[in-house]
């Protein structure tokens, strides 16, 4: 470590966000009255004052080079007096006071590849997570994913023409960085076979904590040559990699085993629904880079029927609740299978406990 | 630097298609940056595998810090050398997400200077990612960053960096101003942040209203979700705009109120405010003619996180409403009480949702001295295994 | 697995710098450890913090929670960050001589 001169600063926190607000913004902080959708990735919100601040959108792949990030700099001093922001959906926004140079912005953006879009109706940007990017415990890559994803449903980015919101996000493993749990589609890379038990467990990992993080108790206390390991109980066993994340001596990655389950219906929004978790619809789907045509596949037919079916401000799991989870499995050919059968804690609430059925 | 280009026949396939590509951002690094390279590299090799290559997080950071840096180091580090080493900063975002070009330039020449030239904006938890360094280059990145009024994110058994919607700087459905108390509760908490003292991670998101921008309900342990006391505020002129341009108020608003508060007779919204539940949706429609009331502040919500380890938790219920301007100080009070509770009965590795599901909410609320109220459930119990405190105590 | 030598001794660690020998512990090593963790002098003050942490180890089998260290060794956490600067993790288990702490990321 080497010494330095200067005292080191710590503990300063993020710059304060007003020194990165467009003036317009900061003079009307708090005081925006209404907001119109003027086209798909434009907003124009409109302040007490009579001010017009307008919004463009444009999709970004939220890996970014220092090299992108430049040209995005660079729009911004040209477009917006230099001023942008990113959405929680790895979006990026320009903010202009003057809307004449919405439609150059536009030109621009789609002419570098970056794609306009993303409000109201339209399918938003991917929440997803690192893969193999960066991650240890990834059962499949997330960025190829919403790439080809997000190839093929590039014109329901671009146009509101959905009945509602629909939230798309890709988490790599159970872990679920980012709210895959609670969206109208997720993909979720999964795990199929137990942790393989590396011989250097007893002097890297903590054997209690490693017992601890088991969440069906699958793994017991055992020893091996007169030191203390353990042993997975293989049938107790749901491939949730806590144990890896834990111990590395518990790899879990299998390249023939691991693969993508796909889930509906789950939202964050309070707008008329409560939020609620997602549910399975397809529980394995094989792991097939670098295109994934199988969870593509299935992504566009859930969308294509949702679109078709639900009626106007109906989000994915809305419609399916009016429609019953059989007419579902009916519209989008998935077969229903015994995985989609809870077997967990509280397994019972998910059952059918009345006698209502749809013939 | 390497004198030739990777070879990625797997990877091309994904710069082809409309969507704007990742492979050509790794590749756009790659011009000057040998770890970008050896990433591209790297990652051709998981795709023709099927098999992530990144082992097990590693432990590196900053002097004086605990958190902030996510270890990473490759298992296959011989054949690609320069990400044998790959770790990631997390930056603390200014809130909302919100940058001046001279901010993201600055930004950007730092970690040209020290790392792969590869960002996220952003992570999930909303930090500014810089992807991909060797351990010396650590300490200078993070000066550098101070020396430019940035800061590192938490990570750990941390409070993680806290994130908010766009709020009140761009959106009239704010119910308080969910950057400023963003960014508040991130300075309160700089310790917390940097040092990790829980047992787990403790995550807070500030969301300005029911419609939940930034998902705190499903992914942060105390939800802070902006909502109103008082009527609905409307533009009757407005309304009648709306019914002129061809909505169908009956249909498309009043037959999708979830608690059937609003009444529409071709000329006048009626609206039942006491029945009103906040959820968002009339307002959303006609933004133009509805708008959040003028009592406004924030439901503060506790215990949401994703499926690791028990199973995954929506936030619930903690208090029904705080005044938008005693947020600061409710909120503040609240975690202290929260986190003395949670340190002192939380195992290791266990969420705050998780440890009430554990100990069960009522001696939760006994914990951090909260009154039981209707409001924290969807239903009161329907099972009578009940553990009656009177005989115990002498209570009532 | 990489080899940190230092004074004439070499131990096998992990790629951040861990013990991987549990078993070749003691205080000898700990000092040798405080080189890699900018630590110049071991004091009293630290060799309380190891001490608790591998006897708590020796006995469970895991690392101590951060508020369990404080409340044992009396220090605040912050004063510990001062005896140890990358931390009780990274910083006093690795003098310690314990694996790395599992933790998330």
């Amino acid at each position: 470590m080497s010494a330095t001169t200067e005292p080191r600063i710590t503990d300063i926190g993020p710059p304060h966000y007003e020194k990165y607000l467009h003036p317009l913004i900061k003079k009307n902080y708090g005081q925006w009255k209404y907001h119109e959708n003027l086209a798909p990735g434009v907003y124009c919100h409109v302040a007490e004052s009579g001010d017009r601040i307008y919004t463009v959108r444009a999709g970004t792949p939220r890996l970014l080079s220092v090299q992108t990030l430049r040209i995005f700099a660079d729009l911004a001093d040209k477009y917006s007096g230099g001023y942008l922001r990113f959405t929680s959906r790895n979006n990026l926004e320009f903010l202009l006071d003057d809307p004449v140079r919405i439609e150059p912005l536009k030109q621009e953006l789609i002419a570098l590849g970056y794609p306009v879009g993303g409000t109201n109706n339209a399918i938003s940007n991917i929440v997803h997570t690192q893969g193999w990017i960066h991650c240890h415990s990834s059962a499949t890559d997330a960025s190829g994913l919403v790439k080809c994803t997000m190839d093929a449903l590039y014109e329901r980015f671009t146009h509101e023409d959905l009945p509602a919101k629909l939230r798309i996000a890709v988490a790599c493993c159970l872990n679920m960085c980012g709210a895959v749990h609670c969206s109208d589609i997720a993909i979720l890379g999964v795990h199929r076979l137990p942790p393989k038990i590396q011989p250097t467990l007893p002097r890297v990992c903590e054997v209690p904590t490693l017992i601890a993080a088991c969440p069906t108790g699958a793994i017991r206390p055992a020893v091996v040559d007169g030191k203390h390991s353990v042993t997975v109980v293989e049938q107790q066993c749901m491939y949730c990699g806590n144990c890896y994340t834990v111990c590395s001596a518990m790899p879990m990655n299998d390249a023939d085993n691991d693969g993508l389950s796909i889930w509906v219906g789950g939202k964050v929004s309070n707008a008329r629904s409560a939020p609620t978790f997602s549910k399975l619809a397809i529980p394995f789907l094989p792991n097939n880079p670098p295109r994934w045509p199988e969870v593509v596949e299935a992504i566009v037919k859930i969308v294509d029927v949702y679109a078709k079916h639900a009626r106007k401000y109906e989000r994915v799991g809305e419609w399916i609740e009016r429609i019953g989870w059989p007419r579902f499995f009916q519209l989008t050919g998935f077969e229903f299978t015994r995985y989609h059968i809870d077997d967990f804690k509280h397994a019972a609430l998910t059952y059918a406990r009345s006698a209502h059925v749809r013939y | 630097m390497p004198d030739h280009k990777p070879k990625t026949e797997l990877l091309d396939e994904l710069e082809k298609g409309p969507w704007p590509s990742f492979v050509k951002e790794i590749k756009s690094a790659g011009q000057t940056s040998a770890s970008a390279q050896d990433l591209l590299r790297q990652l051709e090799l998981s795709y023709q595998e099927k098999k992530g290559h990144w082992k097990h997080g590693g432990l590196v950071g900053v002097l004086g810090y605990g958190g902030g840096v996510i270890g990473r180091y490759s298992d296959v580090g011989e054949q690609f050398p320069n990400v044998a080493h790959f770790h990631t900063i997390r930056v603390n975002q200014p809130a909302g997400w919100f940058y001046t070009s001279d901010a993201i330039r600055t930004l950007c020449d730092i970690w040209e200077r020290h790392g792969s030239g590869l960002t996220n904006m952003h992570g999930s938890t909303g930090d500014i990612i810089l992807l991909g360094t060797r351990t010396p280059e650590l300490e200078p990145t993070f000066q550098e960053l101070a020396q430019a009024g940035f800061d590192l994110g938490g990570s750990g058994s941390s409070f993680r960096t806290p994130s908010c919607c766009v709020g009140m700087a761009r959106c009239e459905w704010a119910c308080y101003d969910a950057m400023r108390l963003c960014y508040d509760l991130t300075m309160a908490y700089q310790d917390e942040m940097h040092r990790p003292p829980f047992p787990y991670k403790f995550k807070l998101k500030c969301a300005a209203c029911p419609n939940d921008c930034v998902a705190a309900i499903a992914r942060s342990d105390l939800s802070i979700i902006g909502t109103w006391k008082d009527e609905i505020q409307v533009d009757e002129s407005a309304v009648t705009e709306y019914a002129s341009a061809g909505l169908n108020i009956q249909k498309d608003v009043c037959d999708l109120c979830p608690t059937k508060c609003m009444a529409w007779d071709g000329h006048k919204l009626g609206i039942e405010n006491h029945e009103c539940v906040r959820c968002m949706h009339c307002i959303n429609v006609m933004p133009k003619a509805l708008r959040p009331g003028k009592g406004r502040g924030a439901v503060l919500m506790i215990g949401g996180k994703a499926p690791i380890m028990q199973g995954a938790l929506l936030s619930s219920v903690l208090v029904p409403f705080v005044a938008a301007d005693e947020l600061l100080d409710t909120v503040k009070e609240l975690l202290r009480r929260i986190w003395d509770f949670w340190d002192e009965y939380g195992n290791n590795r266990e969420r705050v949702g998780e440890l009430i599901q554990r100990v069960g909410l009522p001696a939760f609320l006994d914990g951090i001295g909260l009154d039981p109220i209707p409001e924290m459930v969807s239903a009161p119990r329907d099972n009578p295994y009940i553990f009656y405190q009177a005989a115990k105590d002498g209570a009532k | 697995m990489p080899v940190f030598e230092i004074n004439g001794n070499s131990y096998e660690v992990d790629e951040d710098g861990f013990l991987q020998e549990p078993e070749r512990w003691n205080h000898e090593v700990a000092k040798d450890f405080a080189n890699t963790e900018a630590i110049t002098d071991l004091t009293e003050e630290h060799w309380k913090v190891i001490d608790y942490i591998r006897n708590y180890y020796l006995e469970f089998g895991i690392a101590p929670m951060v508020r369990k260290v404080c409340k044992e060794t009396g220090h605040k956490l912050s004063e510990i960050y001062k005896l140890f600067p990358s931390g009780p993790a990274k910083g006093a288990c690795k003098l310690a001589g314990l694996p790395k702490p599992a933790g998330c990321v």
